[in-house]
């Protein structure tokens, strides 16, 4: 059967389906049974709930899939006949799959989480205080938008990785790391981080999809004008 | 008949000032079907030329044309190439993967052939990628290059790391599948002699720039070496077109362009001289030379 050739480009990077559907959720599966270890081994507090972020390992690895999409999966492509464009399309496009699936895994285990108690410990595994902690659909949405935020922000660190090197990926590390200094030094000289601690706590579940959307459409867009000029 | 390859002055330069000159005024056609042979140096830009061809790369001057229409981000041009390089990054993929991914992409993969040629290569399909061998990953690319039945195949030093009994496989293989299934071939190596008898025609690329375009036909036997007595060396190559002369004590070794005919070999018997024929090889080295190429190149279309 013949597909599109941006299906096609999805297909072969599901070649290697272990890394694209098993690894997130193996990281999580691991990290899961670190937090269910920690709180077992460490004195019960207050009553209240166990906050853990070890969910985060899916999130690192969806952002790690993203990098290897340009850094290694994208050359191969290349030389098989695929423009850059349709290529990076492809890629977006498992992406956004990968991104909704992998949301509702979010909200699936969420839900669970919710039903037993935390998973009979009080564990907060699949939610985050003030951000990942909605209505199921809002859980959803969130994680989604993260995922392929996250993998979009990792087809960047491919970008210049294959463009500039290693040096270039650590100075465009850097550079965000100065930038986001930056941001933090300006919001305490304003005194704000008051006021961000309030937009968390009141608008944050509402906002905060919204937000990576537009995060994730900008990275997307902008990587497509990079990759159109990016030498292999 | 539109030429399936078109380059009019086409250069890449790099460097933060476009100071080193990768291609310089490359201007050549080829029309398919065709095998061409694209020889040349390290560092001579045989590489680059291929990328540019397959629009990984960039030219930063001229025109490029593969099938009538411009390569770069052109999917309907590209879909009917494939470009095998020698340094081919590959993602975390087995054999079997890789070849399932050319499968998808080719709508005239030979599964059949690649099955053959799997087993031929002795390649394993259940392992991975990063855990072949150099030679095992040049054989996939070979495998891949061949069941392709891309219309355009390029390959970038498809023998690499390959030994000797498994190099004379795929020539084997090549001209096999070329014979039954003409199409453009344009490949690029440093064993030219190994592959001489493959070639229609060469091109030679020296520092960026195209010296040499020839139907290998008219190269073979274009140029000789005499050898013997330096009075009777000088003798034999006055008044003709010498490339290189070298003198061992009494000895002299000339390089003459030109074809020697029945007379010429008479003299040189009767003067005690030997005479050899340069190789693809040996003319590859001189054809840098610009008062070489000009005296190899005249003669030849003479």
């Amino acid at each position: 059967m013949r597909t599109t050739p941006v299906l096609t480009v999805a297909r072969y990077l599901l070649l290697d389906r272990v890394t694209y559907l098993v690894l997130p959720w193996a990281w999580s599966a691991f990290a899961f049974g670190l937090d269910v270890a920690i709180i077992e081994l460490t004195p019960h507090g207050d009553g209240g709930d166990h906050w853990t972020g070890g969910l985060t390992a899916a999130f690192v690895v969806v952002f790690v899939l993203g990098v290897q999409a340009v850094a290694r999966a994208l050359p191969f492509g290349l030389a098989l006949g695929v423009s850059r464009r349709t290529y990076f399309l492809g890629a977006a496009a498992l992406a956004a799959a990968l991104a909704i699936c992998f949301g509702a895994v979010v909200a699936a285990g969420q839900a669970i989480e919710r039903a037993t108690g935390g998973w009979g410990i009080r564990m907060a595994y699949f939610r985050v205080t003030d951000v990942l902690d909605g209505a199921w659909w809002q859980s959803w949405l969130t994680a989604s938008t993260a995922f392929l935020a996250l993998f979009a922000y990792g087809m960047w660190y491919g970008l210049v990785h294959r463009r500039n090197g290693l040096p270039g990926t650590a100075v465009f590390a850097a550079a965000q790391g100065a930038v986001l200094a930056l941001l933090a030094a300006i919001v305490t000289w304003a005194h704000d981080w008051s006021r961000i601690g309030h937009f968390l706590a009141a608008d944050a579940t509402d906002a905060i999809p919204a937000v990576l959307a537009g995060l994730a459409v900008l990275l997307l867009a902008g990587g497509l004008a990079a990759v159109r000029r990016l030498a292999v | 008949m539109t030429a399936a390859i078109s380059l009019t002055g086409v250069g890449r330069r790099y460097g933060s000032r476009g100071a080193h000159h990768a291609l310089a005024g490359v201007t050549v056609e080829i029309h398919s079907p065709s095998i061409v042979g694209l020889l040349g140096r390290n560092g001579a830009g045989k590489t680059t030329l291929l990328r540019v061809l397959a629009g990984q790369d960039f030219a930063t001057s001229g025109r490029v044309s593969i099938f009538g229409a411009a390569p770069a981000e052109n999917d309907a041009v590209l879909r009917r190439m494939v470009l095998i390089r020698e340094d081919q990054t590959y993602p975390d993929l087995k054999v079997r993967h890789a070849l399932a991914a050319a499968s998808m992409f080719y709508p005239s993969w030979d599964a059949e052939l690649a099955a053959t040629l799997l087993d031929a290569y002795e390649l394993p399909a259940g392992r991975a990628i990063k855990k072949l061998s150099r030679g095992m990953r040049t054989a996939m690319g070979i495998v891949i290059g061949l069941a392709a039945r891309a219309e355009m195949t390029l390959f970038d030093e498809p023998v690499a790391g390959l030994d000797a009994v498994v190099r004379d496989m795929f020539y084997e293989h090549l001209l096999a599948d070329y014979t039954a299934h003409p199409r453009c071939i344009l490949l690029s190596t440093h064993l030219i002699d190994e592959v001489a008898d493959l070639l229609e025609r060469i091109l030679i690329l020296d520092r960026g720039r195209l010296v040499l375009d020839a139907l290998a036909d008219d190269l073979r036997g274009n140029a000789a070496t005499v050898t013997g007595p330096t009075g009777s060396v000088e003798r034999f190559i006055a008044d003709r077109t010498t490339l290189s002369c070298r003198t061992l004590g009494s000895r002299t070794t000339a390089v003459m362009a030109g074809r020697l005919d029945d007379r010429d070999h008479e003299l040189a018997e009767l003067l005690h001289l030997d005479i050899g024929h340069l190789t693809l090889q040996q003319l590859a080295m001189r054809a840098a030379d610009s008062d070489a190429r000009t005296a190899l190149t005249s003669v030849g279309a003479a």
